[in-house]
């Protein structure tokens, strides 16, 4: 017998992947939780100290480089830090813990540092609140140091990796991209997370909610299988044999799906449809074009924009996003503003997705709104742009938009800047607000998008990254369809185009959905494009709308999804 | 028992963040005494010992609110004294 073990999560990324666990440095990840015997409690309070001790030296090494470097200044940072490590209320509290519980360093460390994030996440005041990262820093490099054998270092991985940790932030996926990672599991997160989204841009096998991940460690032979969501670990022969004979099948249909990517888009009855790319990353426009899209439909500016971990300048983003647009050799991209506080600040406990987010964000930082709209505009002479706002839900918040835009132009005309003065300007309607009110829009702006990502978790009251009702989230749910029609029936007298470009758009029989009711022009991720360019050409938009009348009067979403999977695969 | 106490407004125009906490913490080893840092407020009593950096940012002491500082031992007088001329500002 092996020890083979299957553990489930939910599908992040399709394909699957065979490697070695590696553990990434996520804040808050813990290695594993052990009960001490009695007489290894001293030990394992000598083996804490320890790590405080490394912890303090690499800080003061740290320090002296940071002083030499730059002054006094930055070096106060690293005081805080160290402070942290003198500190009784954390450092006793953690030696208390393992005595008392009879617990590992690790566990110890956890428990403690959990209870003062909690503290921290009720603080009023902003400002203290962010302090939470300072703590975060520490507790990362004490579980680091802890680790009697350290990591490899990514750079010179021995073997093919997946990545696993509780949260693996998108911009470390990314950055790790180049690197051997062929995989990855998450213990949080659900596909539309941005960390699933990225995984898909980069075709990365993924897998997100495997709550027993914790149990992993690195270096344990895993195969990620995202196209059943389940991790193996530890597989026997025979189950590495088995993916071994779907990899050679895998890449068999891979190469007759690049073959169709140049082929038009166009239905069987000869119905056309415009198919455009999502990307996450400037990077990514030369691989779509590459693929044959005729259009980059969704530019999610955000990940670009705060890569770095601060705000970039100006001059800099005029660069790259002029860049991108003469890597589009002529094909249309549009730019979505940066639409913050998704993935990124989901550390506070507010849920950010009913708060201060897109548009929300750039009007009550409109210093930062305006310097990416300079930016787009200073960058626009150097192909087709498009400007999209996200997370739009009154129309005085077009309005205030509409009117930054217009000062953002008349600043630049002062200036003699050069710029495309029709760069026209789109909504993104992802909230029920603007999906019943898109119409009253219409006559401000010049295109509309669909994001249903969004749409759909606000519809069917799902929280994205909740994994309790992950599952509920459900395309074919009656609601949906319905809100879908009634988008179409709104916006076709203003004869404004409206592109989707969710998640919904890259699943072949969602996407049918959306063409039989109407919606002609897709935008997908990377990963989905061939497939849903083969959905296009296999399918008659006569029976497709057929199709949407029909389900339009089904009551639950099961029937829906059947009907429509019947049809799609008929053959 | 015997101790020190004296209200006092913060100064810092950030209140107490990291850097003034740290530079409290710096302060406050200098003295034998104990020293607690507590927030008057009736409805969410806090206290602080002024040797946690992290007690000190949790409790969130912003620019212009009221800080109790309370020390007890052999100089509890000039630590009471020294603080609160810090936290002034």
């Amino acid at each position: 017998m092996t020890n083979e073990r299957v553990i489930h999560g939910v599908v992040g990324s399709v394909g699957f992947a065979v490697g070695r666990a590696v553990r990434t440095f996520d804040p808050l990840f813990v290695s594993f939780n052990l009960k001490l015997r009695p007489d290894r409690v001293r030990k394992e309070i000598d083996r804490f100290r320890q790590s405080v001790e490394k912890s303090r030296e690499q800080l003061k090494r740290m320090q002296a480089e940071l002083r030499r470097a730059s002054g006094r200044e930055s070096s106060f940072l690293i005081d805080a830090h160290l402070l942290v490590l003198e500190d009784r209320l954390f450092v006793d509290r953690i030696i208390e813990k393992i005595e008392t519980d009879s617990i590992n360093s690790e566990w110890a460390i956890q428990l403690v540092s959990d209870d003062l994030f909690q503290a921290y996440d009720r603080l009023d005041d902003e400002y203290l609140r962010e302090r939470r990262g300072d703590l975060e820093d520490i507790v990362r490099r004490l579980l680091h140091n802890l680790r009697s054998t350290p990591l490899p270092p990514f750079k010179k991985l021995p073997y093919d990796a997946i990545l696993i940790g509780k949260i693996i932030p998108p911009s470390t996926l990314f950055e790790l991209r180049a690197q051997r990672v062929v995989g990855l599991a998450t213990e949080t997160g659900s596909p539309l997370s941005h960390t699933a989204i990225m995984a898909r841009s980069l075709e990365i096998p993924a897998v997100m909610g495997v709550a027993a991940l914790p149990e992993v460690s690195s270096g344990d032979l895993l195969i990620v299988d995202g196209d059943r969501g389940v991790v193996i670990c530890s597989p026997s022969e025979e189950t590495q044999a088995e993916y071994k004979s779907r990899d050679r099948d895998g890449r068999r249909i891979k190469k007759l799906a690049g073959a169709s990517a140049s082929a038009p888009s166009v239905t069987e009855d000869g119905a056309s449809v415009s198919l455009g790319a999502n990307i996450n990353f400037s990077e990514e426009v030369r691989s779509a074009i590459a693929c044959g899209c005729e259009s980059i439909g969704l530019y999610r500016t955000e990940f670009d924009f705060f890569r770095e971990g601060r705000q970039p300048d100006e001059e800099s983003l005029v660069a790259d996003y002029s860049l991108v647009l003469k890597t589009a050799k002529g094909a249309p991209v549009t730019f979505r503003t940066i639409d913050v506080g998704i993935d990124q600040k989901s550390w506070d406990g507010i849920n950010p997705n009913l708060g201060v987010r897109g548009l929300r964000f750039c009007l009550e930082n409109t210093h930062v709104f305006k310097k990416q709209l300079r930016s787009l505009y200073r960058a626009s002479v150097n192909g087709r742009m498009r400007i999209l706002l996200p997370f739009v839900s009154t129309v005085d918040d077009l309005d205030a938009a509409c009117e930054i835009i217009m000062d953002v132009r008349r600043e630049l005309d002062l200036k003699r800047q050069r710029y495309d003065p029709r760069v026209p300007v789109g909504v993104m309607i992802e909230t029920p607000a603007a999906a019943q009110t898109c119409d009253l829009m219409a006559s401000r702006v010049d295109f509309f998008c669909l994001g249903t990502n969004d749409l759909i978790q606000y519809y069917l009251v799902i929280d994205r990254s909740d994994q309790s009702v992950v599952h509920l989230y459900n395309p074919f749910h009656p609601a949906i369809l319905r809100c879908l029609y009634q988008v179409y029936a709104l916006l076709g007298p203003t004869g404004k185009s409206v592109t989707v470009c969710g998640e919904m758009a890259a699943d072949p029989p969602s996407a049918a959905v959306l063409l039989g009711l109407g919606f002609t022009s897709l935008s997908v991720n990377l990963g989905a494009y061939a497939r849903i360019k083969r959905m296009i050409r296999s399918v008659s938009m006569k029976q497709l709308r057929e199709l949407a009348g029909e389900i339009l009067k089904m009551q639950k979403p099961k029937e829906v999804e059947d009907k429509v999977r019947a049809t799609v695969y008929r053959s | 028992m015997i101790m020190r106490e004296r209200e006092v407004v913060i100064g810092h125009r950030l209140g107490l963040h990291a850097r003034a906490a740290a530079k409290l913490v710096e302060l406050s080893s200098k003295f034998q005494a104990s020293i607690v840092l507590f927030r008057a407020d009736p409805t969410n009593p806090v206290e602080a010992d002024a040797r946690s950096i992290l007690s000190i940012l949790l409790l969130s002491a912003g620019y212009g609110s009221k800080v109790g500082v309370r020390a007890s031992g052999v100089d509890e007088e000039q630590a009471v004294e020294s603080i609160c001329e810090y936290l002034a500002g």
